[in-house]
């Protein structure tokens, strides 16, 4: 595994880091990322696990090592040690559940409408915070009829294309659990939008990211998935395919948290990383021409765009926005916070609810009293959080986009 | 449209990309981690040690305030001004004499303009100061300052402590924690109950800069008045207060006009051509991920000096440009970069990039490297800022003066 902790000594203790924690800003069980992370790791022993309880309410979000001027790797520090702290005590069956998206799509799918109608009854919703802490006031989404890949079987491939084929416009989509099994929808929108745009999208074996499991402390468990992911990208990044996906947290994980927090560093899971591309970094880096070629239907409205945090942690700006501003009639509102608080599964936690809307507090506020008529933000938790706690809805920015192209 | 990059996202950055944008310009701002700006105690030191205005003209012809102008000066610092009144944060001063405003430690800070709620402590003013800090908070001891201040012949009542209807913290309550309870007008609510016949006979109160951060004016409008006094704040260690609040206005401010913000990677320069008409072609973004190249018009730099990362200090003893490796006046032994005693004057704050008159910077032959590169800020040879107190004045000067050429 390599060592974040490295970089401790370059920490000042400027606390830049705590000053912009969502979650140490709202409550003091959070003692803040320099405290527990930096400073903890100095005055640690190596060889015995870190103490820390206060760790376990860090939300993974990530601002820390963004803001941070020096360097410092302050939240691969923290999960790192997080992880360690939930070794010796035993992972709650609601954390072993909650991690794998996969695998509750994959049970719920066949009979997905049951499923739905008893999940978000008030009965189970009171049982699930019984029996597993779930909150009964945190979003759970609604697993889909038919999952993408059945939906898009044609475009399922098991290798990249054979080595005479010019790969010049193919794309490699990573779905990600979200638009598998919960929004199809929506991976079927931004293939259209890519094809539109001259692209020939193929989707390449894939499986769950693993950061959920990453984020609840099974390290072991997310370093499989990764290897699993690494192994079937690896060939397409290899014959010069961009590996694009919807999904901000998703797409991190594949470029950073596989080799940075799972310590997966080598050529294979380099070439993945750099290959890897959000789906808006991708439509403004790789497809400026083809994007300057657009003409785009006017969409008259007002909108709140709430970048998620995962987003922020890959260093490429916002760039949904640089899109956004070319759709007349568009006038888009920013949003003044750093994060909305549900930080992937942290939200759903009935411990750690309440924390997570106060975090999201001022957003929520922000976006009913700017009276907009909808929110857009890049990451399906998020989305389905803001949609909870404002009531108003919020889209994907692709949809908007696909809206100004006219596809539906 | 002129597309333009600037490096670094302090208060040189943040102005050069503001001052861009309100020309036209499209402009990419990109930074690795925040840090001057929000370290800082958000005023605007131009000259410290004598009348600033008389002080810039009898300067050596190498200072950046030479080759920046005294106009440029000037207009900076009013462009400043008023975007900070627009913003609600008033910053009250001028640049021919300065505020004598006191320090967290008991000492006097000259500077030309400061937040109102800061500039209210002005030590000319001959009004009787108490000065106060606030119970479990440690960045701040009244005492301290008030006996420091004293021996500088200051009138200084009393050093007190006062409470806050807060309950017991389970960590250290920071500057910026206050600050969010401040926001609460409940909160003040309760304060003003709890102060107020405390503070019977005091005239002026100074406190440690912790008003808020939402609307900090606001704030401090509405306990000065309900309290019945004048209220001050003192910055404190950082991150203060001031700085993050002057920090956000801008930031918010740049991306507003469409500065397209870009947050985390590290940033090399891209170069083509050769002899007289090398230029700039753009910047490789290392972002999370991998190299994204950014094609571009113009690059202006303002990333800092050594605390800041646009110098790198190394161990061989030689002092680098991190961005472009561009050619650095400094002392090639090492024993002469640092001065007998840290008070004194340090010459390696000396060290930097000459630039001309149209802040290009300079090659061993006297002429402009690239047609097309600007610098401005802290990365500049020939001004020691601490021991001026010129920092940000020549950081808004420089990137008036760069914007001015690179779009005029």
């Amino acid at each position: 595994m390599i060592r974040p902790n490295l970089s401790t000594d370059q920490c000042l203790k400027c606390n830049i880091c705590t000053s912009a924690c969502p979650v140490a800003s709202v409550s003091d069980e959070f003692m803040g990322p320099k405290s527990v992370g930096p400073q903890a790791a100095r005055y640690g022993y190596t060889d015995r696990p870190p103490s820390i309880l206060s760790l376990t309410w860090c939300s993974g979000c990530g601002i820390c090592s963004l803001v941070c001027p020096h360097d410092v790797a302050v939240a691969e520090i923290n999960i790192q040690a997080k992880a360690e702290v939930v070794k010796p005590r035993k992972v709650k069956l609601r954390d072993q559940l909650i991690s794998r998206p996969e695998l509750l799509g994959r049970l719920a799918l066949p009979v997905a409408s049951l499923a739905n109608r008893s999940i978000n009854s008030r009965a189970t919703r009171w049982l699930l915070e019984k029996s597993l802490a779930i909150s009964s006031s945190a979003p759970l989404p609604a697993f889909a009829n038919q999952s993408l890949r059945t939906r898009m079987s044609s475009k399922c491939v098991d290798s990249p294309p054979d080595p005479e084929v010019d790969t010049d416009q193919i794309v490699a989509f990573f779905h990600g659990c979200s638009s598998n099994y919960y929004e199809p929808d929506l991976g079927i929108l931004a293939i259209s939008i890519l094809e539109q745009l001259g692209q020939n999208v193929i989707i390449p074996p894939q499986r769950c990211c693993g950061l959920p499991l990453q984020s609840n402390g099974l390290l072991k468990s997310a370093r499989r998935y990764a290897q699993t992911n690494i192994s079937s990208l690896a060939p397409f990044a290899n014959r010069g395919i961009p590996i694009v996906g919807i999904s901000t947290s998703c797409t991190l994980s594949l470029k950073h948290d596989y080799r940075d927090i799972l310590g997966l560093q080598d050529d294979r899971s380099n070439l993945v990383a750099s290959s890897t591309f959000d789906f808006f970094e991708f439509l403004t880096f790789q497809l400026a021409e083809e994007l300057n070629h657009l003409e785009f239907k006017p969409v008259p409205a007002e909108a709140l765009y709430h970048p998620p945090c995962q987003l922020r942690s890959h260093g490429i700006g916002f760039p949904a926005l640089r899109v956004l501003e070319r759709i007349p009639g568009l006038q888009i509102l920013l949003s003044e916070s750093e994060c909305c608080g549900i930080a992937g599964t942290y939200g759903i936690k009935q411990e750690k609810n309440l924390i997570a809307h106060d975090v999201g507090k001022s957003l929520f506020e922000q976006a009913q009293e700017s009276e907009v008529d909808f929110v857009l933000s890049d990451s399906e938790t998020c989305r389905w959080w803001i949609t909870k706690y404002t009531g108003l809805p919020v889209y994907h920015p692709l949809e908007i986009i696909a809206r100004a192209m006219e596809i539906e | 449209m002129t597309e333009i990059v600037v490096v670094g996202c302090g208060l040189t950055g943040l102005m050069a990309s503001i001052l861009a944008a309100d020309r036209g310009a499209k402009v990419t701002l990109v930074a690795r981690g925040r840090g001057g700006l929000t370290l800082s105690h958000g005023c605007i030191d131009v000259w410290g040690r004598a009348t600033p205005s008389r002080a810039l003209s009898r300067l050596r012809m190498s200072h950046p305030y030479r080759l920046a102008g005294k106009e440029s000066v000037q207009a900076g610092i009013e462009i400043l001004r008023d975007l900070c009144h627009q913003a609600d944060l008033p910053y009250l001063g001028n640049i021919s004499h300065n505020l004598r405003l006191p320090t967290a430690v008991g000492t006097v800070h000259p500077t030309a303009l400061a937040p109102k709620s800061l500039s209210l402590g002005d030590l000319r003013s001959n009004t009787p100061i108490t000065i106060a800090g606030i119970d479990g908070f440690r960045d701040f001891y009244p005492e301290l300052a008030a006996a420091n201040l004293q021996k500088t012949g200051v009138t200084v009542v009393d050093a007190l402590h006062l409470p806050l209807p807060l309950s017991a913290a389970r960590r250290d309550r920071y500057a910026m924690d206050l600050a969010h309870s401040f926001d609460d007008p409940h909160f003040r609510d309760e304060v003003v109950r709890i102060w107020k016949p405390r503070l019977s006979g005091v005239k002026r109160l100074g406190l440690p800069a912790i008003l808020g951060l939402k609307n900090p004016q606001l704030t401090h409008e509405e306990l000065q008045e309900r309290l019945g006094l004048t209220l001050f704040e003192i910055p404190t260690l950082p991150p203060s207060l001031p700085g993050f609040r002057l920090e956000k206005l801008l930031r918010r401010k740049a991306m507003e006009m469409g500065v397209f913000l870009i947050e985390g990677p590290k940033v090399l320069g891209r170069v083509e051509g050769s002899a007289k008409s090398a230029r700039v072609s753009g910047v490789v973004l290392q972002t999370t991920g991998g190299a994204r190249t950014l094609p571009t018009d113009i690059v202006i730099l303002a990333t800092g000096g050594v605390m800041h990362g646009g110098l790198v200090f190394q161990q061989n003893g030689q002092v680098r440009e991190s961005v472009l490796d561009l050619p650095v006046i400094y002392d090639e032994s090492r024993q002469h970069w640092t001065a007998s005693s840290p008070l004194e004057s340090q010459p390696y704050a000396n060290y930097g990039l000459l630039v001309n008159e149209q802040m290009q910077p300079l090659g061993a032959d006297g002429q402009p490297i690239y047609t097309n590169l600007f610098c401005a800020g802290g990365l500049l040879a020939n001004a020691d800022r601490s021991n001026e107190g010129s920092r940000q004045g020549i950081g808004i000067a420089t990137a008036y003066r760069a914007v001015e050429v690179a779009l005029g």
